[in-house]
């Protein structure tokens, strides 16, 4: 059996790269998709201690982030497409209408 | 009986809503006429049936209201609050005559404006309930803001603003005290309550001295912003100049400061911490403010400016008073806010008058007013000559007993007070002769005597103040009962 | 009802005619005059009638008390002394009054004027009648602003409103001072008492106050190192009321400038009213001074200064008013002068004093009143325009050498002969003589009686430039009506008679005014607890009797001699070359030093815009206040970028360092 080490290592890694995406990023779409990497990351840690345990309850929780994920996915990119009707960009720093 | 107190405060509260919907200027006069009226009929009663011998409360009434918190309705007056009310309930209703003929802008909102602050200040001076006290506190904010803001002069926005902040800061360090005092009541006793004589009965049982002190100087703080007092003041002459007549006026009846400081300070200051120095910071602030605002009177050039630093100075014999702590001190520094009430709103209409028909308040622009305006010459003469406290007019007997009284205690204040009183007198005669005698400057114009509402008004009010000091039992044996109980826990706590 | 019943009528007969004249004197004739003139002639009637009772019975005197509020009272007192002050008062004003009548004739405000003359009066009155010096203090206040509603009766005149301003400035210090000596004694007293006054005991009721004359002199208070006795600072700070009141130097500035007032109105200020509040304040609370020697020693030496101060300033003045008033100055000097000595002649010295007051009032109103009918009917203060009025008015002219004769002090010593003046001032300068005799200090009596050669002097002066010689302009002029003479008349006789017929009667009979049913005051022990014995008058050379009248002769002589037969030519001593003379001219330049100097540039313009720059600080920390919490406001919005990322990148730090720190806490612990 592969130790859990490494899963929480491998969850680790993929949500360390998404905070730098999230943070240093400035397109609309990579922002939404490291943060997809981050829940994802989320993802792997709960079906990893689910089968450690052997306990369903974990394996649940990730079907509903990802049901989750999605929804976000389908609400974020709707706003961006409407977003880059208006100000044909998705750079998220001309997007500052409503600051202060 | 009658719930004379309730009907006080409620009916200029009512008049006012009903004074807003009021079209002309016509109905809104009446309506404020005749709810200042019939406030001045009920505190007549009640000062004809008022028991000056005794220093509890009277006209009580007491409603439960929120028994979780410990909040009631509790009213009542004693010796300190009756001849305050009194004031308040005869100088309104000549304030209203003496705007009866003004043209204005929506003056239903003015006359509602008037109204709620009567409304306001009574309710302070009734209130038995930290609520209460600190509601209608509060409330005489909101009036006097608008009346400024909406009819001052040409600074009136910054003016209204400096003193909204000013007086709202400080009726929260205010409010500091009072949760401080209750929370720690609360804790000892086990059972909430804002009723302020229990709280203050309860204010000796609190066992650290630092709370104590820092309760009463938040407290005091609070009271002597309001009055206002060096070097707290500088919000006063702003409001005071830049307000309408009727608005100086209004702020000239707002002597809650002071009589917070009779009813909650001194009840509690032998059991502060350090009473001494307590009695050493109300004594410096006193006698500097009476010195100080009398050099600042003596600089201006404004006349209204002028009166609104007197009022300084003259508040300054309040806390002096106060600090003396013996019965005729106290009792002449109460004397002080009521009869600094009568002589300021006649000064304050002087000014406003003379606003009126010159268009300058600029004392070396006037001149030999007196000879197109010997009425008002004679009244202003009257009152300022009470002003600068001539004998046989009221402010003599303050000044006096407030000197004699507090002197055993603190000589070298009352000397500091005593070398004001020349100053005094200095800035006085001279707005006197630069305003009323010499050349009259053909410039200024044609000039109209004051019209028979405005003599009526000044001129009852200026009886009044000669009444006052040539009776001032009317009022100052009510004080005189209270101020000995106050002197007499003192002596108890050998303070 | 005895006539006792009514003494309160006195001041309040007055007080109802200025209400009266006041509201309704426009729609009478002469501006209602006769509604103050009928009432003060009742309050005449009334203080004769008590006057006369009281010489019969000086022990019945009348007093009356009423609670006023806390433990003061409102009362009156007729004892001797206040029985010929009112006598006095009453007759002078009445006499004032009626020649005003022709002399404010044509005069738009009579109304005004009569109301304010009447009110002067009540208050003086009032002042007179108290028997608690708080109610003594509040007349006193009246008196001063009565004055300055008089002085400044002409106030279209910027001169007059000015001059009334500093008259009521100047005495204010006093008043001042005086206030400060009550509030001490009150709290004395209060002390004493240990604060509990029992009902019915007025604390500042004067014999409540006389009777603890010992123990507030026990009492002792620490002043730059010196012990000194609250009697002492009490009693000088009265006479610093005094010295406001009556004109002493330093304080006297503002009574030449009053003249600027109608000239009836000097002659109440100067004669009857006003200025001898502050003599009276002393003789009515002598058994206060007594007890404090080194007061009384102030009180004379500053009289002594005073009138001869004064007496040199009258000398070269042109004014015919300013004449009288530094002779007014003068001679209240010498009143103090008489008051002060009583440390070896006791209560004796408020007889001398009073019979001088009261002489000092018929012979001075007579001055002002003549001074008046001159001006009257030439136009003119200038004295250098004047000369030769004799001619034109007779009866005037007449009076007013009388009354110069009076004031100059003639008479023969030993016989009852000789004009009023010379009866008082006599024994007063004589008293300094016993003075200096029993003291050792003879500087009181040397001033005295070189004053007494200057004021000879003036006067003669004043006579001769006016009513001698050639007219030096055309002024043409008239005698006045019969309204003004015959008060004249009635004064010069007056001040011709009333010394010679009085003067052994008076000083007894004031002199014992402290000895009475209402108090009952031992002068020679309170003169112990000041530490001295008192002395007699005895039986004095007989160069010491005649030399005032030498030296008022010598005046006469000289000025006789100068002015009037123009033998020395005056010429070179009268020019602004000659330094004395200048200095004199210009009054010491007390008026730069006082007025311009200090109470303009120190007062106003140093202190007070001292003041305001620090009030102006005051706004500036307030305001620098309310800019901190704002611009505090506007760095830290800085930091809300409103990027969601920059929040993420915040919220991430700040959870990595909180993990780090509790991992390291815990590995502490």
């Amino acid at each position: 059996m592969i130790p859990i080490e490494l899963y929480i290592g491998l969850s680790a890694i993929i949500f360390s790269i998404g905070l730098y995406g999230l943070m240093t990023q400035r397109n609309g779409i990579r922002i939404l998709m490291s943060v997809e990497l981050m829940l994802n990351a989320a993802n792997i840690n709960l079906v990893a201690f689910s089968s450690y345990n052997a306990d369903l309850t974990g394996q649940v929780f990730a079907l509903y982030s990802i049901a989750l994920a999605a929804c976000e996915a389908a609400i974020g990119f709707a706003i961006l497409m409407a977003i880059f009707k208006m100000k044909g960009t998705i750079n998220l720093d001309s997007i500052n209408i409503l600051r202060w | 009986m009658l719930p004379i107190l309730s009907l006080i405060v409620l009916i200029p509260l009512v008049f006012a809503a009903l004074t807003l919907l009021t079209k002309t200027k016509e109905q809104a006069r009446l309506m404020a006429l005749v709810a200042t009226v019939s406030v001045l009929i009920l505190t007549l009663y009640m000062y004809l049936n008022f028991d000056s011998t005794t220093a509890a409360h009277q006209f009580e009434e007491l409603y439960q209201w929120v028994p979780s918190l410990g909040i009631t309705y509790h009213v009542g007056v004693d010796g300190i609050a009756m001849p305050l009310i009194l004031l308040n309930a005869i100088v309104l209703p000549f304030l209203v005559l003496f705007t009866w003929n003004d043209e204005r802008k929506s003056p239903n909102k003015f006359y509602a404006l008037i109204l709620g602050t009567e409304a306001a200040v009574i309710g302070v001076f009734t209130a038995l309930d930290f609520f209460l006290f600190y509601v209608f506190w509060e409330l005489t904010l909101i009036p006097l803001f608008f009346m400024v803001s909406i009819w001052g002069g040409p600074n009136k926005h910054h003016a209204s603003i400096k003193f909204f902040i000013y007086t709202h800061v400080a009726s929260l360090v205010m409010l500091l005290g009072i949760f401080g005092l209750y929370f720690a009541a609360w804790d000892m006793t086990g059972t909430p309550t804002l009723d302020i004589p229990t709280l203050l009965a309860q204010f000796q049982l609190i066992e650290s001295a630092l709370l104590k002190d820092m309760i009463f100087l938040a407290l005091l703080f609070g009271f002597i912003v309001k009055i206002p007092s060096f070097p707290f003041h500088s919000w006063q002459p702003d409001a005071y100049t830049e307000a309408p007549t009727a608005g100086s006026v209004l702020f000239v009846m707002l002597k809650i400061g002071g009589y917070g400081l009779f009813k909650i300070m001194l009840p509690m200051l032998p059991f502060t911490g350090s009473p001494n120095m307590m009695i050493t910071i109300m004594a410096v602030l006193g006698s500097v403010s009476i010195i100080y605002g009398a050099f600042l009177a003596l600089s201006q050039k404004d006349l209204k400016r002028m009166v609104a630093y007197s009022s300084v100075s003259h508040m300054g014999y309040v806390l002096l008073g106060a600090a003396g702590l013996v019965s005729l001190s106290v009792s002449g520094a109460m004397f002080q806010q009521f009869s600094h009430g009568l002589i300021m709103s006649v000064m304050f209409m002087s000014c406003g008058i003379i606003n009126n028909k010159t268009g300058t308040r600029i004392m070396n622009d006037l001149g030999g007013l007196a000879q197109k305006m010997p009425k008002l010459a004679v009244i202003m003469v009257l009152t300022f000559m009470a002003s600068l406290g001539l004998p046989g007019l009221s402010g003599f007997i303050a000044e006096v007993s407030v000197l004699a009284g507090s002197f055993g205690n603190l000589p070298a204040y009352v000397i500091i007070a005593l070398v004001a009183i020349v100053i005094t007198g200095a800035y006085h005669l001279w707005a006197l002769q630069r305003t009323m005698f010499g050349v009259f400057d053909k410039k200024l114009g044609t000039i109209t005597d004051i019209n028979r509402y405005q003599t009526l008004s000044m001129g009852v009010i200026a009886i009044l103040i000669l009444y006052f000091g040539l009776n001032p039992s009317a009022v100052l044996d009510m004080m005189l009962t209270n101020s000995e109980q106050i002197a007499s826990m003192m002596a108890v706590m050998g303070v | 009802m005895a006539v006792e019943n009514y003494a309160f009528l006195i001041p309040l007969l007055p007080a109802l005619a200025f209400v009266l004249t006041f509201f309704f004197g426009k729609k009478l004739p002469n501006g209602g005059a006769i509604i103050p003139i009928a009432a003060i002639a009742t309050s005449f009637v009334i203080s004769l009638l008590i006057t006369l009772n009281l010489l019969a019975n000086p022990e019945e005197v009348v007093s009356q008390s009423f609670s006023w509020f806390a433990m003061l009272n409102i009362g009156i007192l007729v004892d001797p002394l206040a029985a010929v002050m009112l006598t006095m008062v009453t007759f002078v004003s009445l006499l004032i009054h009626i020649y005003s009548l022709g002399y404010m004739s044509h005069d738009k405000a009579q109304s005004r004027y009569f109301a304010e003359t009447a009110l002067f009066t009540a208050s003086m009155l009032g002042l007179i009648l108290s028997d608690n010096i708080l109610q003594l203090f509040i007349c006193w206040e009246l008196v001063g602003v009565c004055s300055f509603l008089l002085i400044g009766f002409w106030f279209q005149k910027p001169s007059a409103a000015t001059a009334a301003k500093k008259a009521f400035l100047t005495t204010r210090i006093g008043d001042v001072m005086f206030l400060s000596g009550i509030v001490l004694l009150f709290t004395d007293l209060f002390k004493i008492y240990n604060g509990a006054i029992p009902d019915g005991v007025y604390i500042l009721r004067f014999d409540v106050i006389f009777s603890h004359i010992p123990e507030i002199a026990a009492m002792n208070a620490t002043i730059f190192g010196m012990e000194v006795s609250h009697i002492t600072i009490i009693t000088l700070l009265f006479f610093g009321g005094a010295v406001g009141k009556s004109g002493q130097f330093p304080l006297h500035v503002w009574l030449p400038d009053a003249m600027e007032g109608p000239t009836t109105v000097s002659a109440l200020i100067h004669a009857a009213t006003m200025v001898t509040a502050g003599v009276y304040l002393v003789a009515r609370t002598f058994p206060m001074f007594i007890a404090a020697p080194s007061s009384l020693l102030v009180v004379a030496y500053l009289g002594a200064f005073t009138a001869i101060f004064a007496a040199t300033m009258g000398i070269v003045m042109n004014d015919i008013k300013r004449v009288l008033a530094y002779s007014t100055i003068s001679q209240l000097g010498y009143m103090m002068l008489g008051l002060g000595i009583g440390a070896t002649i006791g209560a004796e010295a408020v007889g001398i004093s009073l019979f001088h007051l009261i002489n000092h009032a018929f012979f001075k109103a007579l001055l002002f009143l003549c001074a008046g009918s001159v001006i009257h009917a030439v136009g003119t203060q200038d004295m250098r325009q004047m000369g030769g009025v004799a001619k034109v008015m007779p009866i005037t002219a007449a009076t007013m050498i009388i009354a110069a004769l009076a004031l100059g002090g003639f008479g023969i010593p030993g016989t009852i002969i000789g004009t009023s003046g010379f009866f008082s001032k006599d024994a007063i300068i004589e008293s300094a003589y016993v003075f200096g005799a029993s003291s050792g200090m003879w500087i009181p009596y040397v001033l005295s009686i070189v004053a007494a050669l200057l004021t000879s002097l003036y006067i003669f002066r004043l006579i001769f430039m006016t009513f001698f010689g050639k007219a030096r302009t055309d002024y043409g002029g008239h005698e006045s009506p019969a309204t003004m003479t015959i008060p004249l008349s009635i004064l010069a006789l007056f001040a011709l008679f009333f010394g010679g017929l009085a003067t052994e009667r008076f000083n007894t009979f004031v002199s014992d005014t402290f000895m009475n049913d209402f108090v009952h005051v031992n002068i020679a022990e309170l003169a112990e607890i000041g530490g001295y014995h008192l002395g007699h008058h005895g039986h004095e050379p007989l160069i010491i009797l005649w030399l005032p009248l030498i030296v008022a002769a010598a005046g006469l002589l000289i000025a006789a001699l100068v002015y009037g037969m123009k033998v020395v030519n005056m010429d070179r001593l009268v020019s602004r070359n000659n330094p004395i003379y200048k200095l004199l001219y210009n009054r010491y330049y007390q008026n730069e030093l006082f007025t311009n100097f200090f109470s303009v540039k120190v007062v106003y313009e140093g202190l007070s815009y001292a003041g305001r720059a620090i009030d102006t600080g005051f706004d500036w920390l307030v305001g620098w206040l309310s800019d901190l919490v704002l611009e505090t406001g506007e760095s830290l919005r800085q930091f809300q970028t409103g990027a969601v990322q920059n929040y993420a990148t915040a919220v991430i730090t700040g959870v990595s360092l909180l993990i780090i720190l509790i991992k390291v806490v815990m590995e502490v612990l």
